[in-house]
């Protein structure tokens, strides 16, 4: 099935071109639907050829599906041909490799288009293939400045490559900025709190409507302490941005307590938060290993056995 | 006055200590126990040394060896529970003597103690040569309810893992509670300090960390410490846990300690200890006494700071990072605080309670000068004023606070102090408040002798203090020295006089001798022939906690032509002054006028007086005296005063005597000096107040925007928005400060109708709406908490109209868009938490007061979730204060019982002092007014919970005490019904209340003066009214406390101790064996001694008596003859022999209340025999008190002399 379906693929190329179809409903409907027509008219000829007295119409639905696939795949492919060498027109080898490169023998080819058995069909009728609206041109193309030779494509259109100031003015009053900012922060934190109430346990001021001044629950928590006096990461981004020679005063004296080697799991887990050592300056070092903490010194092993 | 003890100290112990082993072994944080033993050496004193008293609360002793021989002990805590038997006298009086005398019973300072050891008889003979005794004690902590604390979160993990730890803490000496030792602060030895703990803790304690080893299987480790220098017991500390390190980067024998994940903060908060150091050290010339310094931060903290030999615990709160601007000088005040108590306190310790003034002083004095170097003079000044207006306000509301008690002649009720309703011969029996009023004029008192010796002796001093100490401290025990390191009242004043050979003796009578303050009144008239102010000062020195003052006092007179000190002499009658004026009244144009300090400045002259030369005149400028100054001058002397002179303390007087003249001329000085950038910060925030309290008082004439409106904007808005604030910028901490507060003290503005304008909540709202704060290197909490007080501030009680129920649709416009912003504020917290939680704290302050002014319904369960264990502790209070606030607003009993729930169950130890501190401060009802919540199972609640539910901390009891003290007063609680089988009687009417139908046979009365009826002069409890019907049990028992009758003396009273009320007393007859108990207080007949009674049957018809004890001190019948004689008084006649079949029924039940100390009931005997000879003791004294008693018709009332009176062994 394929050889009959590839043989006419050949002439269908160059037919599809030129065919017209009847009017439908729209002039680019109307041609495909002629294309469409032409192609079951072939495969159906071709069944003929074959022997076929008659076929169901989903068979000889599916058969020109299969063929229109199988054209649009040359089709595809030549055009990659094409454009891999740089063209923008397909020649007859970029169409010959792609039918060998399909597995397609092309020496084949004449003798079948010869063959005495086969039948012509009419072309479709010369249908006006749909106009591709023309893009708008806004304003004046662009002549080519003198250094570039006239051979050079055309300038696009000015729209494409010219900046075009179409925005307002940014606000730069201070008060709405500042009115904004205000409005949009408390419409978020009054839009996260809701959510949060809405989601969550709540407790609420007033008995007859528990929905009016939704407050989150209070949830005890296992250790208290740390969420009330560590700052939160938002402030520390703060802390960050704001300053950050303060940062370096921290770095330093975080490292003033880094030199600290210990040799059990236990020792090393409570300096864990301790920087490693060799981040510490040479010269920093040096002067660390001075500092005799009795609590930075390793733990003893036990002695033997002293009787107690 | 009764300094004694020249030749250095005398130990109360017969032996002394000089090593102490403190060995943990064990530290179980799933179960909460504790399992160690200590060893202590000790040198007796005396020849056959046979039993040794230590102190020991709580734990449970397992064995006890002398020298490797087992010993025998016994345990009696008296402490326990107050009053024994189930006592229905529920007067306050009674309770606070009973507790003075367990107190004192086991006072270590006194040589007694709650463990007697038995000395081996083996080990007698030793005491001859003096030998060594070593005294090793096995003990256990199960979940200890004092003296440590254990913090063990509830999540998943390993102890480390969780943050688990544990700490010591108490009130004073508390050390017993976690291993027996002798519990005073004259007890000074070197300690070996060895705590075995999980691998992944960390154990910090006193001294020098010698070496941690690996137990064997390397699952834990060994700290130990050794502490080489003499240390008091009470000095000792322990913290344990998961802690992070951090070496001091600057002194690296300071050491600090912190929860898994603060590390940060701790860098952050410690990174200026070292200054205090450098301070401290430099100023005493002395090196920090110990060789290493630790501090701790742990959660839960019983107070913010505790300093122990060479480490201090803090509240783990006080950590805070850099971008917390109000923590910081807080917890720079607590560091510098602990340091100071490192060189006095625990390095230097006190011989007794009555020299606890000269630590506490020397200590708040020296962190005074801190505070002064690295604060400012002004900040030192307003301090001083501040602690002054404090102690002032205290002792002229309660009536006086002695420095130095001192007990001469063993009354127990101090005389000078009987206005008190606790007993300051202890300080387990200090009311909290009283304690910090102490320590505040300790410190005061301190300065007060700087003023008159000068600062550079001062420092002589205590430098030579600190120098014989350390001298001292480096001997060895036999050198006998170490008590040179005990600082006492006599050998502080010694040093004084000796450094600076001035006598100070008027000073000290007057401010460390006697209690109370002084109160000046001022006035003046100027003078114009003379050119004379008159100036008349006048006292009041009969008021409760006023004192007479006679001495110098300084005046300052400006004038126009400069500043004048005048010194003159407050004399007895002199009242009048005449202080001649340098300057004429006519004034030279034109003329800078110079001030104090030397500077000259130009004035607007035009609103003083023509006629006279003052600007303004101040008394007592530099406080010298511990006075309160009510002093009359014009408003416009106010007004210059307050511009001109540079003293703060000064303007802030000026300040609060302008709020009496709401004048514009009042309202342009204090705008003036709100607007001066050079004036002290807190000066202008106590403006503002002063402001809002003026415009308010000036409403109708208030002309222009609201008070500080326009100023606020002008210093903190936008130029070209004035509405609009600028974006947080903290960097100027003043004008933070000032941001802070104007708002707070706008929001007190009110307009004609009494509600705060419309403009000035409309501006709040704007400061809320556009508070920027993220270019801001500072955090904002505080200030956006503040802002929500503003709010708070802005309300005012709700229109209701017929009582509706507050709901939704009927909220105020105004409150609705408050309501909104706190429901913001509180939701957002919950998502991005603020440093200690202030959003939450100022949002729940003000949903209390929205729903105190009726805007919302008033609902308590809300701040019941806050209040809830596993908030941040300020929550927590803030919620509780609430609470408080809402039980006494709708007398609500459902609260209160939750409350007083939380006060029994709630593992935070400050939790449950804050709450009954916070009842006692806003009590539910008081005894003046009526209320269905005084009923009589309050009472008993209250009772119960003094009497021993408080018994593991001395703190919590007392608050305990205090609040039933405001709820009830000292009396019996009016709500009490009748008691069942009482007395028919009311002492505290004077009345003859009683149906006289029944007078009793003569018989009676013969019989009681047999030698047998002696003794029973104690006092009666019986406390009732009048028309109860008596049950006959009862009056077989009565006697009547009423006044004398013509009773005879009782001279020939051979146990003169009155037993303690409510006991039993027993007496032996002449002719045998036979003992007798008489029960005072028939209101509980169950007390009756079995044992005792039942062969003495017809004694006891005749001569049980209840003997009333009066319902007010100084009203008590000095004689029980006298109590018995009035028994003709009693209604119905007696009935001699229910009374004794009834107390033989419950006599039982008695003997075990006399044992009721755990573990001691194998024991009786020998506790008995113990008892026997403590009480011979007791009988001597006892002697001596009686006759006092003669004379003085005062009682002494002591629990213990009456127990020892009761005991068995009196019979042979």
């Amino acid at each position: 099935m394929a050889d009959p379906a590839a043989a006419s693929s050949g002439s269908l190329i160059a037919g599809a071109r030129s065919s017209s179809g009847k009017a439908a409903s729209s002039p680019a409907e109307n041609y495909h639907l002629a294309r469409r027509r032409t192609l079951q008219v072939v495969v159906s000829a071709l069944l003929t050829e074959c022997g076929f007295e008659s076929a169901e119409k989903a068979a000889v639905e599916s058969l020109t599906e299969m063929m229109q696939s199988y054209m649009n795949e040359i089709g595809r492919c030549t055009k990659a041909y094409c454009e891999h060498t740089a063209r923008s027109i397909p020649t007859l080898s970029d169409v010959v490799v792609t039918l060998i490169e399909m597995g397609f023998n092309v020496d084949t080819l004449p003798v079948y288009a010869k063959r005495s058995q086969r039948m012509v069909i009419t072309a479709p009728p010369v249908t006006n293939a749909p106009v591709v609206p023309k893009a708008l041109t806004a304003g004046q193309k662009r002549t080519h400045p003198p250094h570039i030779p006239s051979h050079f494509p055309e300038f696009p259109d000015p729209h494409t490559y010219i900046k075009t100031p179409t925005f307002r003015e940014p606000v730069s009053d201070y008060q709405v900025v500042r009115e904004k900012a205000a409005s949009q922060r408390r419409d978020v934190e009054r839009a996260l709190t809701r959510f949060m109430a809405k989601t969550g346990e709540t407790q609420s001021l007033f008995k007859d409507d528990i929905t009016a001044f939704p407050l989150i629950a209070a949830q005890p928590c296992t250790i208290p302490y740390l969420s009330a006096l560590l700052p939160s990461e938002l402030e520390l981004q703060t802390l960050e941005e704001t300053d950050s020679s303060e940062q370096d005063d921290q770095t330093d004296s975080e490292n003033t307590t880094g030199n600290i080697i210990t040799d059990d799991p236990a020792a090393d887990k409570e300096n864990s938060m301790l920087p490693p050592s060799g981040v510490v300056p040479s010269a920093k070092a040096s002067e660390e290993n001075m500092i005799d903490n009795p609590y930075l010194r390793p733990v003893k092993k036990p002695k033997v056995r002293r009787k107690k | 006055m009764n300094r004694k003890k020249d030749k250095g100290f005398e130990s109360p112990r017969p032996f002394k200590l000089t090593h102490q082993v403190v060995c943990i072994n064990n530290i179980n944080f799933q179960r909460k126990c504790v399992i160690g033993y200590v060893e202590l050496t000790i040198f007796p004193t005396v020849v056959n040394l046979n039993r040794i008293k230590l102190n020991s609360k709580q734990c449970r002793i397992y064995r006890v060896r002398v020298n490797e021989l087992e010993a025998p002990f016994i345990y009696n805590d008296p402490t326990l529970e107050v009053c024994h038997h189930e006592s229905k006298q529920r007067n306050l009086n009674y309770f606070s003597s009973a507790y003075t005398a367990a107190v004192s019973a086991v006072d270590p300072d006194a040589g007694h103690g709650e463990l007697v050891i038995k000395v081996p008889s083996e080990l007698w003979k030793q005491g001859d040569d003096l030998k060594v005794l070593k005294v090793y004690i096995e003990f256990s902590l199960d979940q200890p309810k004092g003296g440590l604390h254990f913090v063990v979160p509830d999540v998943e993990g390993t102890m480390a893992e969780r943050g688990a730890h544990v700490f010591s803490f108490g009130y004073q000496n508390s050390t017993r509670f976690w291993f027996p030792c002798v519990d005073s602060y004259s007890e000074l030895c070197t300690w070996k300090l060895e705590f075995t703990v999980d691998a992944s803790m960390v154990a910090v304690s006193c001294g020098d960390l010698v070496e941690t080893i690996y137990t064997h299987d390397m699952r834990k480790k060994t700290f130990h410490y050794v502490l080489p220098i003499p240390t008091a017991a009470p000095n000792i500390s322990l913290a344990v846990g998961p802690f992070e390190i951090l070496v001091d980067p600057y002194m690296h024998e300071v050491t600090h300690f912190c929860l898994p994940q603060l590390l940060p903060l701790l860098k952050h908060s410690m990174s200026f200890l070292h200054e205090i150091f450098e301070f401290y050290e430099e100023i005493l010339t002395c090196r920090y006494p110990y060789s290493c310094f630790k501090t701790v931060f742990v959660d839960e903290a019983y107070v913010q700071v505790s300093s122990y030999a060479s480490m201090s615990i803090f509240s783990t709160n006080l950590l805070h990072s850099a971008m917390i601007i109000d923590q910081t000088p807080l917890t720079r005040r607590c560091l510098a605080q602990a340091l100071a108590q490192q060189f006095f306190g625990c390095f230097i310790s006190r011989m007794s309670w009555a020299d606890e003034w000269v630590l506490k002083g020397i200590s708040g004095y020296i962190y005074g000068l801190y505070l002064k170097k690295t604060f400012g003079v002004n900040e030192y000044r307003h301090w001083i004023k501040e602690e002054l207006d404090k102690i002032v306000e205290y002792e002229l509301k309660m009536g006086g606070v002695l420095l130095h008690p001192t007990f001469s002649g063993g009354k127990e009720k101090d005389s000078p102090m009987s206005h008190l309703h606790f007993s300051i011969k202890h300080p387990h029996t200090l009311s909290w408040e009283y304690y910090k009023m102490f320590q505040c004029k300790a410190h005061l008192v301190m300065r007060l002798i700087e003023n008159r010796i000068s600062m550079e002796f001062m420092l002589q001093v205590f430098n030579k203090l600190l120098s014989l100490a350390s001298t001292a401290s480096s001997q060895k025990y036999q050198s006998h020295m170490w008590s040179q390191m005990l600082v006492s009242t006599h050998g502080f004043l010694k040093s004084i006089s000796n450094v600076s050979g001035k006598d100070i003796g008027p000073l000290i009578k007057q401010w460390v001798d006697q209690s109370a303050v002084v109160k000046f009144f001022g006035s003046f008239a100027f003078n114009r022939k003379r050119n004379v102010l008159e100036l008349e000062i006048r006292q009041d020195y009969t008021s409760a906690g006023t004192q007479k003052y006679v001495g110098p006092i300084k005046v300052t007179v400006q004038e126009l032509d400069g500043s004048f000190n005048h010194t003159l002499q407050i004399e007895e009658n002199s009242l009048k002054h005449d202080i001649p004026c340098h300057s004429k009244s006519r004034r030279n144009k034109k003329k800078k006028i110079p001030l104090m300090n030397g500077e000259e400045v130009d004035m607007d002259l035009s609103t003083m007086d023509a006629d006279s030369p003052l600007l303004w005149i101040r008394i007592d400028p530099d406080m010298s005296i511990l006075r309160k100054v009510e002093f009359e001058q014009a408003d416009f002397m106010w007004q210059y005063q307050l511009r001109f002179e540079r003293d703060v303390v000064a303007q802030e007087e000026a300040i609060s005597a302008l709020e009496k003249f709401p004048t514009p001329a009042s309202r342009l000085a204090l705008t003036d000096i709100l607007e001066q950038e050079q004036c002290f910060y807190k000066v202008r925030m106590q403006a503002c107040f002063c402001l809002a309290k003026i415009a308010n008082a000036m409403v109708s004439t208030w002309q222009g925007p609201p008070a500080m409106k326009s100023l606020f904007t002008r210093m903190f808005c936008c130029k070209s928005c004035p509405n609009i604030i600028k974006t947080n910028n903290f960097i100027n901490f003043q004008s933070y400060f000032l941001q802070k507060t104007m708002p707070v003290a706008m929001a007190l503005l009110r307009d004609v109708q009494n509600l705060c304008p419309k403009d000035v909540l409309n501006f709040i709202l704007d400061l809320i709406k556009y508070n920027d704060n993220r270019k801001n290197k500072f955090s904002d909490n505080y200030y956006r908490a503040d802002l929500i007080e503003a709010l708070t501030n802005s309300l005012t009680p709700a229109i209701s109209i017929n009582n509706e129920v507050r709901t939704v649709d009927n909220l105020n416009a105004d409150v609705r868009l408050i309501l909104e912003e706190i429901t913001r504020f509180l939701n957002m917290e919950k998502l991005l938490p603020s440093f200690r939680n202030t959003i939450t704290v100022s949002c729940l302050k003000a949903i209390r007061q929205l729903q105190k002014n009726g805007h919302i319904p008033s609902e308590p369960s809300l701040f019941k979730s806050y209040a809830e264990y596993g908030h941040f502790v300020d929550v927590r209070v803030a919620a509780v204060e609430a609470l408080v606030d809402y039980t006494r607003v709708e007398r609500s009993s459902e609260e209160l019982q939750w409350l007083l729930n939380m006060v029994q169950n709630d593992s935070v130890h400050y939790v449950r002092h804050k709450i009954l501190g916070m009842l006692a401060k806003n009590p539910p009802f008081t005894k003046a007014t009526d209320s269905a919540l005084c009923n009589e199972a309050l009472v008993d609640q209250l009772w119960k919970l003094m009497n021993s539910g408080t018994s593991h901390d001395w703190r919590l009891r007392c608050d305990a005490v205090n609040l039933y003290y405001n709820l009830f007063g000292l009396t019996r609680p009016s709500c009490l019904p009748l008691p069942e089988l009482g007395l028919v009687l009311n002492l505290k009417e004077k009345k003859a209340v009683l149906n006289p139908t029944i007078k009793p046979e003569p018989g009676v009365s013969t019989v009681i003066d047999t030698p047998a009826s002696i003794g029973i002069h104690g006092v009666g409890m019986g406390y009732s009214t009048v028309d109860e019907e008596p049950d006959p049990v009862s009056l077989g028992v009565c006697g009547v406390g009423q006044p004398p009758l013509g009773l005879k003396r009782k001279a020939e009273t051979p146990l003169g101790s009155p037993p303690e009320p409510g006991q039993v007393l027993q007496q032996q007859e002449d002719d045998g064996g036979r003992r007798y108990k008489i029960r005072f207080n028939t209101m509980e007949e169950e007390d009756i001694d079995m044992e005792t009674v039942h062969d003495s049957q017809a004694f006891i018809h005749h001569h049980l008596n209840l003997l009333e004890r009066p319902s007010t001190p100084g009203k008590e019948p000095p004689l029980v003859e006298q109590s018995m004689l009035s028994m003709p008084a009693t209604p119905v006649p007696s009935f001699p022999k229910e009374t004794t079949s009834t107390s033989s029924k419950h006599g039982a039940e008695h003997s075990h209340h006399h044992h009721h100390h755990h573990h001691e009931h194998k024991k009786k005997k020998k506790k008995h025999k113990h008892k026997h000879k403590h009480k011979h003791k007791h009988e001597n004294k006892d002697k001596e008190k009686d006759r006092e008693r003669d004379n003085s018709h005062a009682y002494s009332n002591s629990p213990a002399s009456g127990r020892s009176l009761r005991s068995p062994s009196l019979s042979d």
